[in-house]
């Protein structure tokens, strides 16, 4: 089948993505919004729109059967997810098949498989891939503090059925556990509606690698190769890179080929990502599998010089994988930034506002994925994610230099964001060496404050402070013409 | 003459006087040209340097080297009137998000540090606690309700008041 008129069941930088891919093939895109959220540039380049409605405006987003309805009254004939929302949820998945509707991403059963944490274990493992000790509360929650401490400590306490750093507790000694496992269940019941729990050996200054994996309805799984994405804070991503700077060829195969094999084994068809840690020592863990594409794919794209979404959407259209393993080719290395609206220097706490002023970064190998127009308003509504700077270059140290520049670049006055702080990242000699690890952040933290401002800057801010024009309604008219609307001619 | 403080350093205040493409920042000249209407050179040790600006209100937003900085402008009729604003005893918020519940009842007693409630922005939670002994007086937002940056959360008075 052929795939005409694709819903896209997201919002912001990832909803764009999908656009232009999409329109790019040919197919024409509907894209929701919400009366709080509606400034994306995705809703611009749409070839339609629909608004949504719900209170929090994010429920809008996870209403299944709103977003089924509003795509087949769009005359819609496929829906993509996205990241986030619905995307790795079995029961919407089913619930677009059933509509009739072909849903861009794997088979419901495939993302029930692997959204529960223990049984994607137990997978993980007849499938030979290496898990870390835990235990598993459904096993006799009687005896679950019992066998957790038995793994030893440092443990990760956390929802069964979670992600994203929720309900997640590192516990350090026996005396902490009970309040962990407390802590882990309150949020795991608040975030997922689901207290299970389970413990498991938290390895120490892990990497984070991941493969990009991909299959088809004809029984082929490939992979694209590994990322990086060490440079976490809260559990949450920060900096992606691929390739992954110093791990071994050796030990990158052997990851790619577990992940592969996992995927296979799994009848994994789509776009999938294999998340493993990786310890100093060199032996790798599975950690979990996130059925749907990543934010950090484009890391993967400029590298291979794919694009994601095509694949994702020929796929869905039964098409065979356009490469194979063999011909799948990497070149120069690619990272990826993700611009937050928060202080990264206050405790990265998230901040709201106005974009009043925006630039984005352009220049050879700088991709620039954008959710905010200028005059958005950046409301604690949604996630903090604004936009994802990505470079490319044919060495590390060129990609590094470039993302430094382009970071310079961005302009988003009005909200705080993370660039100034991601920039003194890059520039840490820890991270151009490659010594990264998901303790990086706090390791590091007291090199990463910013220095203060010299006398001369401060002169100069202020000096520019008093040229800025008072008024900077640019477009703003007179009251008189603003009154009369469009012309019509 | 106009007075600017960076939000970072209060404390230390700003002279300008502007005389076409000439700033005097307390007592220096500097040579400010304008790009557009939000680009502008200036000297920063000696080298001209770009500065990104806009202006929202008395806010005027910069960026230099890739770094934003926030200036205000003290607009002298309306000084003053803020700074009596906020009371000792409240808590505020120090992100915008929402109440995710109480953990203590308005009229209550409370100890310095007690929890209060707990709030969440985006994927944080954080519990806010009593800012002084007392009694708390009120939790002006509810379960579920929303908040801006800065809004009181919870008022603890320490004298007693008759029932």
């Amino acid at each position: 089948m052929t795939i005409k008129k694709l819903f896209i069941a997201n919002r912001a930088e990832i909803a764009l993505r999908i656009v232009r891919t999409a329109r790019r093939m040919g197919i024409a895109t509907v894209v929701p919004w919400h009366v709080r959220d509606r400034h994306g540039p995705a809703l611009l380049l749409a070839d339609e729109t629909v608004e949504l409605h719900g209170e929090p405006p994010v429920s809008a987003w996870l209403d299944g059967p709103a977003l089924i309805s509003a795509a087949i009254a769009s005359g819609c004939d496929a829906i993509h997810p996205g990241y986030g929302f619905l995307s790795e949820n079995a029961g919407f998945a089913r619930a677009v098949a059933q509509a009739g509707l072909v849903f861009v991403g794997p088979p419901a059963e495939v993302i029930e498989l692997m959204g529960d944490k223990i049984t994607a274990r137990h997978f993980a493992t007849r499938c030979g891939v290496p898990v870390t000790p835990s235990a598993d509360e459904a096993d006799a929650p009687e005896t679950f503090a019992e066998r957790a401490r038995a793994i030893g400590f440092p443990l990760l306490v956390k929802g069964s059925a979670g992600g994203g750093g929720k309900g997640m507790q590192i516990v350090h000694e026996a005396g902490a556990l009970a309040q962990a496992i407390a802590t882990a269940r309150a949020e795991s019941q608040r975030y997922f509606g689901d207290g299970r729990l389970l413990a498991e050996r938290f390895v120490e200054q892990p990497r984070h690698i991941e493969v990009q994996v991909f299959g088809d309805t004809h029984g082929h799984v490939i992979h694209l190769g590994e990322r990086e994405c060490s440079i976490q804070r809260r559990f949450q991503k920060l900096i992606e890179e691929t390739p992954a700077p110093t791990l071994a060829p050796e030990l990158r195969q052997r990851i790619c080929d577990a992940a592969v094999r996992l995927a296979s084994e799994a009848g994994y068809v789509n776009a999938g990502t294999v998340e493993c840690i990786v310890s100093p020592s060199g032996e790798f863990y599975f950690l979990e599998m996130n059925t749907r594409l990543q934010v950090e794919h484009p890391v993967t794209e400029m590298v291979t010089g794919l694009d994601l979404v095509e694949w994702q959407l020929r796929v869905a259209q039964g098409e065979p994988l356009p490469l194979k393993q063999d011909a799948v080719r990497w070149h120069g290395s690619a990272i990826e930034c993700r611009i937050l609206a928060e202080d990264a220097d206050a405790g990265f706490v998230p901040d709201t506002g106005k974009v009043l002023l925006l630039n984005e970064p352009q220049g050879p190998g700088v991709r620039f994925d954008c959710g905010v127009t200028p005059g958005a308003t950046v409301s604690a509504d949604f996630d903090s994610m604004l936009a994802k700077l990505v470079v490319h270059g044919a060495t590390r140290d060129l990609a590094i230099s470039r993302l430094r520049q382009a970071l310079n670049e961005t302009v988003m006055l009005g909200v705080t964001i993370n660039a100034h702080f991601l920039g003194r990242v890059l520039a840490h000699p820890a991270f151009q060496a490659g010594a990264t690890d998901t303790g990086f952040l706090e390791r590091h933290k007291a090199d990463l404050k910013p220095t203060a401002w010299t006398e001369d800057e401060r002169r100069a801010l202020v000096a520019v402070a008093a040229a800025v024009g008072r008024e900077t309604h640019a477009n703003a008219l007179p009251e008189p013409y603003a009154s009369m609307g469009a012309w019509r001619n | 003459m106009t007075t600017y403080v960076l939000h970072a350093d209060p404390g230390q205040r700003h002279q300008t006087a502007r005389r076409g493409n000439l700033v005097h920042v307390d007592g220096a000249a500097l040579h400010v040209r304008a790009l557009d209407a939000h680009s502008f050179i200036t000297e920063v040790g000696g080298r001209p340097t770009r500065i990104r600006g806009i202006a929202h209100g008395d806010n005027i937003h910069l960026q230099l080297n890739g770094r934003a900085c926030l200036i205000r402008r003290i607009d002298p009729t309306r000084a003053g009137a803020a700074a009596a604003g906020e009371a000792n005893g409240s808590a505020t918020a120090p992100m915008p998000g929402v109440v995710v519940n109480w953990l203590a009842q308005p009229g209550c007693a409370v100890q310095a540090g007690d929890a209060l409630l707990v709030i969440e922005s985006m994927k944080l939670q954080m519990t806010i606690e009593a800012p002084q002994t007392g009694w708390l007086e009120d939790l002006p937002f509810s379960e579920g309700q929303t908040f801006q940056r800065g809004a009181v959360l919870a008022r603890v008075r320490t004298e007693e008041v008759a029932a």
